[in-house]
């Protein structure tokens, strides 16, 4: 109980005595899922709306390989990137294997399929005749996939807290890729791994609050987006309807 | 070949019973489906097939469905949005968009979300948007079916209006008659996928070419009988499995041919029975016993046994002044002229 008490104390200690190597490894943390998310939005939406919006033979086996990706295991990915960019792999030759770069390109392939099977699943909840209205105001293609993306963006935002949640936390894909090292590719899942490793209690549970309080804050601002697009159609309804 | 067309500035009205292909046809001329055969021709131009510019042929007209289907966006933004997805100028629309809003009367709703609307007040919206198109062809199906019965009369009425004053090409779907009534220039009735009968307005109301659309005209008296006479324009019929004759006007009639005689229920008139038919000039008169009087709102339904079933309506009052009761005797006329005969069945 001592060890946990003392692990807390030091851990808020860390987090406001502006320790560098605690805010280096925050901000790449930051940069390696958000950018990964990003990254993977442009990947896994239009994946999402395609599939979603349209009719096709294949579209149950599309749909199942999309839904395996979403429970695809992150050391399954760590394994298949680090496979590609190894230096005698086939994609070697551009020597990206423990950098930042391998990790964001191992977490696109974990958070593509979750934001596309989200897309997916929002896009199927939207009344399948609003596109053929679309379609009859004299919509194009890429009109109608834009007016149905915004008609779910709700639920895409759903997409993205999904995604970003399935990256930042994860650790057995960017230990494999990025290697942990200190000032390079350290993120606070590995570095939470390293230090329970060696007994540092203190800095894993500081580490802890804080990959908690940062999904915390993104999902929180992704949240208030939702709920206020939200409640503006309630608050029409309640305000303007007398 | 079954055909349908429609002219430039006139109203087809399209009815027929649910699930009968009317909303599909819509799709079809729409080019939201292909056909499986057939073709559509769009000002003279074939539409259907290989090699058609689908997005262009669509800017030419636009649709209204049963559903409303608006955007999650403002009520402004809903009706602009055909607008905005042709790249049509909405500085040139003023005039129009503003003639809308006041006639559908959703000037008050602009800045509103759809989803805080009514039922009537959203299908208002969707007629605005598809109507600020200006299209060459109006596409409408059946937009007031899904609206409760006091705002749809509402609505109906400032739809035709808005309709009579455009002068617009209008394809019209539709299973109630009383609209088709009011707004057709042409009329087809459409029966499991077929056209049953395809013409202008009064000559499907009066002269229905079947049973299925004397009965979805309104006709509620069909009856059957063969041909006994022919003369002077005026055919004979006598009526299977009843002593009385009835007389139809007609071009021509085979005798001994099989025929069901369709009469109208507003054309059916009511006598207190101490009237000597021998004073109408009616050639039909039949007596017979009141078996059920329905209330349908502004007319009354009145089923009488004349050896064979006849409807008659009747108002409120005409019930009062003859004393009209189930049990009642009454002398039942029709004029010949109202009475249409069609090919009975073999």
């Amino acid at each position: 109980m001592d060890l946990i008490w003392q692990g807390i104390k030091s851990a808020f200690f860390l987090i406001f005595s502006g320790n560098k190597e605690i805010y280096e490894i925050i901000l790449l943390t930051l940069k390696v899922s958000g950018i990964a998310v990003i990254v993977s939005m442009v990947f896994g939406m239009p994946i999402g709306l395609l599939v979603g919006l349209n009719n096709f033979k294949s579209k149950r086996f599309v749909i199942t390989i999309i839904n395996t990706g979403m429970g695809l295991p992150p050391v399954a990915a760590g394994l298949f990137i680090s496979l590609m960019l190894w230096r005698s792999g086939p994609l070697g030759i551009i020597g990206i294997m423990y950098t930042p770069s391998a990790m964001i390109i191992a977490q696109v392939l974990i958070a593509s399929p979750i934001i596309a099977g989200v897309t997916l699943a929002a896009v199927q909840q939207i009344n399948p005749k609003l596109k053929l209205q679309a379609l009859s105001l004299g919509a194009n293609k890429i009109q109608v996939l834009w007016i149905l993306l915004k008609e779910a963006k709700l639920p895409a935002l759903a997409a993205v807290m999904a995604g970003f949640g399935g990256v930042i936390s994860e650790v057995g894909a960017v230990m494999m890729v990025g290697g942990n090292l200190k000032g390079q590719t350290r993120v606070l899942t590995t570095a939470i791994v390293q230090n329970v490793r060696m007994g540092d209690f203190d800095v894993a549970i500081a580490l802890v609050i804080i990959l908690l309080i940062l999904t915390f804050m993104v999902n929180l601002f992704l949240t208030l987006v939702q709920q206020r697009e939200n409640k503006t159609g309630i608050k029409d309804s309640g305000n303007n309807r007398a | 070949m079954e055909h349908l067309f429609t002219e430039e500035n006139k109203i087809l009205v399209i009815i027929g019973s649910n699930g009968c292909g009317k909303s599909t046809l819509i799709r079809l001329i729409n080019l939201l489906e292909s056909p499986d055969c057939g073709r559509i021709y769009f000002n003279d131009k074939l539409i259907t097939g290989n090699g058609v510019d689908k997005i262009m042929v669509r800017k030419e007209m636009s649709t209204v469905f049963q559903e409303p289907l608006l955007f999650n966006t403002s009520v402004y933004n809903n009706i602009l949005m055909g607008l905005e997805f042709r790249g049509k100028k909405i500085s040139g629309t003023k005039e129009i968009f503003d003639y809308l809003v006041d006639k559908l009367k959703i000037k008050d709703l602009l800045k509103r979300n759809p989803k805080s609307l009514s039922g009537g007040e959203q299908q208002r919206v969707a007629l605005a948007r598809a109507l600020i198109l200006e299209p060459k062809l109006l596409l409408l199906d059946e937009p007031l079916a899904n609206i409760d019965q006091l705002s749809r009369e509402e609505l109906r009425n400032d739809l035709f209006d808005i309709l009579r004053a455009a002068g617009r090409s209008t394809i019209y779907v539709t299973h109630d008659r009383n609209e088709a009534m009011i707004i057709a220039d042409l009329i087809a009735v459409i029966n499991e996928g077929r056209i049953e009968q395809f013409g202008p307005k009064d000559e499907v109301f009066r002269k229905p070419a079947s049973e299925f659309v004397a009965k979805f005209v309104g006709v509620e008296t069909l009856i059957e009988g063969s041909v006994a006479e022919f003369k002077d324009n005026v055919c004979r019929i006598r009526i299977q499995g009843s002593k009385n004759d009835i007389f139809a006007v007609a071009a021509s009639a085979r005798q001994g041919t099989k025929v069901t005689a369709a009469i109208r229920p507003e054309d059916v008139i009511l006598y207190n029975i101490e009237v000597n038919p021998e004073f109408s000039s009616a050639m039909n008169s039949f007596m017979g016993e009141i078996i059920e009087i329905q209330d349908l709102g502004i007319f009354k339904k009145v089923e009488i046994d004349c050896g064979f079933k006849l409807v008659s309506f009747v108002t409120q009052n005409s019930i009062e002044r003859l004393g009209l009761a189930p049990g009642k005797k009454v002398l039942a006329s029709v004029k010949a002229s109202s009475v249409h005969i069609m090919a009975g069945r073999q």
